[in-house]
């Protein structure tokens, strides 16, 4: 089966090792016996994206979101399509925000998103950094992740990290975090969050490969590295949270 | 009134802190309760220069001190690194006198660059080095545009920038600011046509956001660029590395002042060249600074001979959270032609809790090892796992690759084993968990 990732702006939404998302989600796809092929979309290219079986756009600067969101617009009805169709997306760090229906900088000047979902998001000039300790409804594990954000979103209904125990959400610390619908999923967790949780990714390509009929093996592809480093994070992260409580 | 009080309890707290071996912000922080403007009351020097930057700081300062007293002048510096406002209000009212003049010919500030604008609420630099900005930290610094806007605000009209030509981001603040000069690299030998790296921060213009080019790479996204669309360009450079050679450990200041380097690096070159161009702006003649750097060893210990087993290694100090720096110190291995053991420990991110900030290890070119002369590479430390993930998205034989969580485990079999050079990559942060398994050499 051969698979196609979009991968929007990658030298301009690129902080925080966002890459290793496309990365560690196509090693995963290529382990179940797919071909994959990634494409990048660069801004005033212009790019048709039907045909897209995953889509993911990675952390930018502020000034960077802004200018991707000035050519990501033109996106915005193929977005929605594919995501009402049940394609799987990843919008993470600030192109989180590109999702919603506005976005105010921190000078107060406000652009649109493409409004595939009606939060809006308001940026500050505090930054908002810390660890981050949660649960999702997807699985039953513990979501790591790190938050380096400066906005805060306000009214996302369907949340993809339903509770924190650590940390900041979407606009209230250990508030809810992140935007999930159908195979929509977004998170300002920064930087390789697929990478960190093993079973985020495993249910990000569980949805791709229920989209194309490909059936998933009893036994899943595992990568051990990637298991341990997630249990001592998930181990360290439980007992500060619980430091703090 | 409150001045001398300030005044004087600051230099009493610096001298009980002595004697109990504390650190040198707290004498400042008692001196800004008592008179928070006292920044503006004492009589500074005729030269105050300011170095700040993601990278190369504390190095460039350091240059600048030894450089300006073979010059002949007294200088004041916060050599201990407390860079914030608190430990340059120590470093300034501790060379006071009583009635507020500081007694010296420059003050010189290593200052850290997200509380420069506090810093210099009360007084500004003569000449201000801003040596660069990477992506640093980012836990506590966002990305480095968010630190370039909290830099933006302690640059006073009058204030001479020297500001590195190279670099596309830290050279926007010589936008409407007057008073600019300028130090970069010629083209030069190792230069590569395109950005390097796992990250591409020079792929657009940071003004206009257009594609940008580049007519030679020095490093990274370090070089000559050129907005395809705006003109925000490399600009002609008043002090210059004219020719370099890093094999041979040649640098050629604007054609004329020939320095041997101690330390082959790029990175050191460009250290050099701020250090320089700040000591010539204060006036110290050009043979002066040469016969400084000339061979010039910095103190800071970032780099570490040692001995283990039959392995001569190298302690190859790289900031955690700084993806540049340890691209430096891969680079510098990758350089190297005898087979070597490459060691990398990430045991403690940050000093005060476990974090599951590991972004920056997806920002480092680790595929820099992937050389012939590199046999093995060692994963050490408690996130181990998280490098071994890394790694095996490197081109880098898996074979090559040995994962061992326990630092003193790792050592131990490098002692029992093998004569092959060992490099070993950490942080401050880290090293002393492998310098206390080795025998160092002075």
């Amino acid at each position: 089966m051969e698979l196609k990732i979009i991968h929007f702006y990658p030298d301009l939404m690129s902080l925080y090792g966002s890459y290793a998302n496309v990365s560690v989600l196509r090693r995963y796809l290529e382990a179940l016996g797919c071909t994959v092929t990634v494409q990048p979309v660069r801004p005033g290219e212009g790019a048709d994206i039907a045909g897209a079986d995953f889509l993911f756009m990675g952390a930018g600067t502020e000034r960077a979101q802004r200018f991707a969101a000035g050519d990501f617009v033109q996106y915005g009805p193929a977005v929605k399509a594919l995501a009402e169709d049940g394609c799987a997306m990843l919008f993470a760090g600030t192109a989180m925000e590109l999702l919603g229906a506005s976005v105010t900088d921190k000078d107060g000047e406000t652009y649109s998103g493409i409004g595939l979902a009606a939060f809006t998001t308001v940026q500050g000039s505090r930054r908002i950094v810390g660890d981050v300790y949660g649960s999702t409804d997807l699985y039953p594990e513990p979501v790591v992740g790190f938050m380096n954000k400066c906005g805060e979103t306000h009214g996302v209904e369907t949340p993809l990290l339903t509770g924190l125990t650590m940390g900041f959400g979407n606009e209230a610390e250990k508030g809810p975090e992140g935007f999930h619908w159908k195979n929509v999923f977004a998170s300002e967790l920064t930087g390789p969050l697929l990478v960190k949780n093993p079973r985020l990714l495993e249910a990000v390509a569980a949805a791709i490969c229920a989209r194309r009929g490909i059936p998933l093996p009893e036994e899943r592809p595992a990568f051990p590295y990637a298991e341990a480093g997630y249990a001592i994070t998930a181990e360290q992260l439980k007992l500060r949270a619980e430091a703090k409580q | 009134m409150k001045k001398f009080l300030a005044i004087l309890v600051c230099k009493f707290g610096r001298a009980v802190g002595k004697l109990v071996g504390k650190g040198s912000s707290m004498p400042g922080k008692f001196a800004l309760k008592i008179c928070p403007d006292i920044l503006a009351r004492v009589r500074l020097p005729q030269h105050v220069i300011a170095v700040t930057g993601s990278n190369g700081k504390t190095s460039t300062v350091e240059m600048i001190a030894a450089i300006l007293r073979a010059g002949g002048k007294t200088v004041v510096y916060n050599e201990e690194g407390s860079n914030q406002i608190e430990g340059v209000t120590t470093t300034v009212l501790t060379h006071a006198s009583l009635t507020g003049a500081v007694r010296a010919d420059v003050l010189l500030i290593e200052s850290d660059e997200r509380y420069a604008a506090q810093s210099f609420r009360y007084f500004h630099p003569t000449e201000f080095v801003i040596t660069n900005l990477y992506r640093d930290q980012l836990t506590r610094n966002g990305h480095p545009e968010w630190v370039y806007d909290a830099i933006l605000p302690a640059i006073h009209p009058e204030t001479e920038l020297i500001l590195n030509a190279d670099d596309p981001l830290s050279s926007c603040f010589a936008r409407g600011h007057e008073k600019v000069k300028w130090f970069g690299l010629d083209r030069c030998p190792s230069d590569t046509d395109a950005p390097t790296g796992a990250y591409r921060d020079g792929a657009y213009c940071p003004v206009c956001r257009a594609p940008m080019e580049y007519d030679y790479v020095h490093y990274n996204h370090i070089g000559a660029f050129r907005c395809t669309k705006c003109g925000h360009r490399k600009p002609a450079t008043d002090y210059t590395a004219t020719a370099l050679d890093l094999e041979r450990g040649t640098l050629t200041i604007d054609g004329s002042v020939t320095i041997q380097l101690a330390f082959r690096s790029i990175y050191n070159v460009y250290n050099v060249l701020a250090a320089y161009a700040a000591c010539r702006e204060c006036g110290v003649a050009s043979d002066t600074a040469a016969g400084v750097i000339n061979n010039y060893i910095l103190k800071n210990g970032r780099m570490q001979k040692f001995t283990l087993g039959a392995h001569r290694g190298m302690l190859l100090t790289s900031k955690h959270e700084n993806s540049i720096a340890y691209d430096t110190n891969l680079r510098y291995i990758r350089a190297a032609q005898d087979p070597c053991t490459v060691l990398v420990i990430v045991d403690a991110v940050s000093r005060k809790y476990f974090t599951s900030e590991t972004s920056w290890l997806w920002d480092i070119d680790f595929n820099q090892l992937n050389a012939p002369q590199v046999q093995r590479v060692i994963l050490s430390g408690r996130y181990c796992n998280d490098l071994a993930e890394r790694f095996s998205f490197t081109d880098i034989p898996w074979e090559k690759v040995t994962v061992q969580p326990d630092i003193p485990a790792a050592a131990a079999e490098l002692k029992a084993a093998g004569s092959e050079d060992l490099y070993v990559v950490t942080c401050f942060s880290d090293r002393d968990k492998i310098l206390s398994q080795v025998v160092k050499e002075a």
